[in-house]
Order: C-alpha cells, then structure tokens, then sequence
C-alpha cells in the first residue's frame, strides 16, 4: 500500500510528461492514417455486426427473458468495456519494449510508459461509444439513475487493468513470448466472461468461477445498470474491487522489483 | 582543495555487473533449460569505482570501446542501479546521451520540444517561457511546425541538442554526439558549453573519442580501462597514459 502510495506521488510529479505521452499516442493515431479516429468508431462497429449476425441470427443466445433488448446493443454494452480492457493490455504489454530508446536514457517513472498507454485506450474507448448512444437514442432505452452506476464500475475495470498492465509490461522486458501469450489469454478469457452471453445461463455450480472473475462482474455489472436500469450486485462487485486493489499491489510490486533492471535487459 | 564547492557526484565502491539472460523468446529458453545450458552470463562492467565530481566541474571520460563509460553516464543519469556500491547525485540532470531518444517523427517540432521538455522533467509553462530560445538556438525556425520525420538529420540534432541545453541543467551529460552535426552547428554548440563551464554552475560530465576536444574542453580527465579508473586528474596527463597503453 505504501509503495502506491509513493507510486503516485512520483506519477503526479511527472504529470506534465503523462499528458505529453497520452498526447503523442492520441496526436499520432489522428496524424498516420486518412481516417484517424474513424478506425477507433468502424472498428468496434463492424465487430458488433458480424457477432450480432452470428449469435443472434445463428446462435440464437437470449439476451434476457424479461426484457426484448436487441442483440446488438446487449453485446455493445459489454464489448466496447471488454475492447478496452484487452486493447489496454495488450498495449501496456509492449509498451516498454517500444520505449526502449527512452528507458536506457533518461530517468522518469516507467510506470508512466504504462499509464499513459491505457489513458489513451480510454480516449479511443470514448469515441467508440459514441456509437451505442447513438444507437441506444434511436432504439430510445429506457435509462435510470442507476446509470450513473458506470463510473465505479468503471474504475474498478480501470484499477484491475492497470494491475495486469503493470505485470504483464514488466515481463515482457524479460521475455518477449509474453505477449504471445497475452494475446492467448485474452482470447480464452473473453468467452469466459460474459461477453457474448447472459450471465443468467451460467450454470449454478460454475458462478462462483465467475465471481471470482473480476471482469465477469464488471461486464455483467455494466449491463445490470445500463440496460436493466437495476442496481449492480454489490457484494460481487465488493469482491471485485477488493481482487482489483490486490492485482494493482502485486502487479505494482512486482514492476517496481523489476523496475531497477530494465535498462539492463534491453 | 576548495572545500566551499559541493559534491555534485558520488560514486563510492560502485561495482555494475550486467547477469544478462541468454534467451529472449520461450522458444530459445526452454530448450536451453532441458540441455541444462547456461541461462545467464554475468559479466562486470565496473568494477569498484569510487570518485566524486565538484560543482562547476567538465570531467571528461575516455577509454577503449566496452570500458564502461556509457555506463558511468547510465548509472548518473539513474537509467541503472549499481550492483553494489552507492551513487548520489545532486541537481536536475540533463542527458545528450544519443540525442533525440524522446522525438516522435509524426509530431512537429514544436510539438517534439514540448514532449522532449516533459520527458527531462520542465512543466509546461517552463517549456514555453523557453520555445523561442530553443527554436532561435536551433536554427530551424520555418520547419518548427512540420513533422520531424521531413526533417534531415543535421535538423534533428540541432533541435535536440538545443532542447537539452536549454533546460537548465545543473549536470550536463554528453555522449559522442559532437561527432554529427556540420563544422558550424558544432562549434556553436561547444560555445554553448563553454559558457556552461564558464558560469561554473553547470557540471558537465563528457564521453567522447575525439581525444582533441577532451583536452581542449576538459578539466580533468578520468581514464577507464578494464572496468576500473587508471588515471583521473589533469587532461593533457590522462590523454597521454591512454595513448601509450
């Protein structure tokens, strides 16, 4: 706890060269290519389209018995937060790799190379989502106050990224397959989590797999609010804040062990 | 001695070993685990360095390749943490160790100024009470609003080198980069140093090959060969004990 707490501190006196670096992944996305931030919008988009077809026209998975919410906007709800987190990670876990110019010259927190990567994925998250309230107008969805649910549970997923980021950036240094098999992970991971599907149709004896699985909750939790207007459940959603803070600790303390001996194993 | 003059750089018994992994893929790892080969090799880059750097002072660093010099420079600039051993700097550090380690090629160069500026530390307001400095230094005022990538690499020096200097450094590293640059650039910057030595507020530490510009511009030399200091004193002494070893 002390060591985040000095972290930062450390982070908030760099604050300059944070906006600078989360400055320079936004300014260079819109700058490479001719439709800029068009990409962050289409690509999420056509995603939707293609797993909406497949699992609702072909699959046919339910999305809620008591409600009649299309297919296309119960995935959306839950794919653009899971496209943030897996977009997040695998970022973070190259993004020393990337910076290794900076990392063997000068000195700075090296947890800002992390940082700034998923503040610039948040930025990219924002603009997808414009998308889905667009959509969410035109099929006119009901929204209530337990909306406002979104931020918490929005910094839960951010607190529990920010942990795996920090690991998994600090590994790949040593070993470059890590980001192999992050990308392994992530893929396992997504149908684990219910994405795709309703929470309801896991079976009672595996729930306890999925409370255990932070993002379970916070997908599932993102629905609950922004779809069935309902208030989140609160003790798996304690629970998933209380693993967050422990994955950002031993993720921490584990970059922070690395961290003297990165310029060496560049 | 002068005692008044602070310490700006302490070294003490610092040794650097480097335990370097073999294998950088799982691929490659893990046949070398089942052989029972070597996954490690350790090997001394420094060994037992001990010196201290007065304020004001302009050390220069000279020895063969593979000596240890830029690792003196990493350790100083906190890149690296010795293995054993101490090291205490004092002051806001400012490395030219291969210049323009920071530049993205899509930003402007204004836009690269402000990123350079963060990445040694300034705040935002510092870096812009200092643009017009660093852009008049640099010579490059009507490219300043273009991507660096359309720039040629004397341009790209130039602007780096006038980023680091004007950041007002109170330890100054320099890394070999005197070598690029035209004749001109060059002695313009050298000037610009001199006056760093001049006001005896800046320490500057220099590595370099061009054993000319170590004597001319150097106080005191320290000669590094086989990972230990063999001679640290007066330049014109220093440059001669390596020349015949």
């Amino acid at each position: 706890m002390l060591s985040l707490i000095k972290e930062i501190r450390d982070v908030y006196k760099w604050r300059e060269l944070l906006w600078q670096m989360v400055a320079r992944e936004v300014k260079t996305r819109y700058k490479q290519s001719v439709l800029g931030y068009f990409w962050v919008i289409l690509n999420p988009t056509a995603q939707m389209l293609v797993m909406s077809f497949a699992f609702s026209i072909i699959m046919r998975i339910p999305t809620n018995a008591a409600s009649n919410i299309p297919y296309s906007i119960f995935l959306f709800v839950a794919l653009l937060p899971w496209n943030l987190f897996s977009n997040s990670l695998s970022s973070a876990c190259s993004s020393l790799v990337s910076s290794s110019s900076l990392i063997t010259k000068v000195y700075f927190p090296r947890s800002i190379l992390v940082i700034s990567t998923i503040l610039a994925k948040i930025v990219d998250f924002l603009f997808a989502n414009i998308v889905l309230i667009v959509y969410m107008i035109a099929y006119r969805m009901p929204i209530t106050v337990n909306i406002l649910w979104i931020i918490p549970i929005f910094f839960i997923q951010q607190i529990f990224t920010l942990g795996l980021a920090l690991f998994f950036a600090a590994s790949n240094l040593i070993y470059r397959d890590i980001q192999y098999l992050l990308s392994l992970i992530l893929l396992l991971w997504m149908y684990l989590t219910p994405v795709i599907y309703p929470a309801d149709l896991v079976p009672a004896k595996y729930k306890v797999i999925y409370q255990l699985n932070p993002m379970a909750v916070i997908i599932n939790a993102y629905r609950q609010t922004i779809l069935g207007g309902g208030s989140p459940n609160y003790i798996s959603l304690f629970i998933a804040l209380i693993l967050s803070i422990l994955v950002l600790l031993i993720g921490l303390s584990y970059f922070k062990s690395r961290e003297k001996v990165f310029a060496d194993n560049i | 001695m002068k005692t008044t003059v602070p310490t700006v750089i302490k070294f003490e018994n610092v040794v650097k070993k480097f335990s370097l992994q073999n294998q950088k893929t799982f691929k490659e790892f893990i046949p070398a685990l089942l052989k029972g080969e070597e996954t490690k090799t350790g090997f001394t880059a420094l060994k037992n360095i001990s010196f201290e750097i007065k304020k004001g002072e302009t050390v220069g660093i000279i020895g063969p390749n593979g000596s240890g010099k830029s690792t003196i420079l990493k350790l100083i600039a906190g890149v690296m943490s010795p293995s054993s051993g101490k090291v205490t700097t004092k002051g806001k550090i400012s490395p030219l160790i291969e210049l323009g380690a920071g530049m993205h090629p899509e930003l402007t160069g204004r836009e690269n100024i402000f990123l350079n500026g963060a990445i040694l530390g300034l705040k935002r307001k510092q870096i812009q009470q200092y643009m017009q400095d660093i852009i008049d230094f640099s010579e490059i005022e009507e490219f300043i609003d273009q991507p660096i990538k359309h720039y040629s690499s004397g341009m790209y020096m130039r602007l780096a080198f006038s980023i680091a200097v004007h950041v007002n450094p109170e330890i100054l590293l320099v890394d070999e980069i005197l070598a690029v640059g035209d004749a001109d650039f060059q002695a313009k910057c050298f000037k610009r140093m001199e006056e760093f030595k001049a006001s005896e507020n800046v320490t500057t530490v220099f590595v370099s090959h061009a054993l000319g510009h170590v004597e001319t511009f150097c106080t005191r030399v320290i000669y590094l060969n086989h990972h230990q200091i063999l001679f640290d004193g007066d330049p014109h002494e220093a440059i001669k004990k390596y020349s015949n070893d």
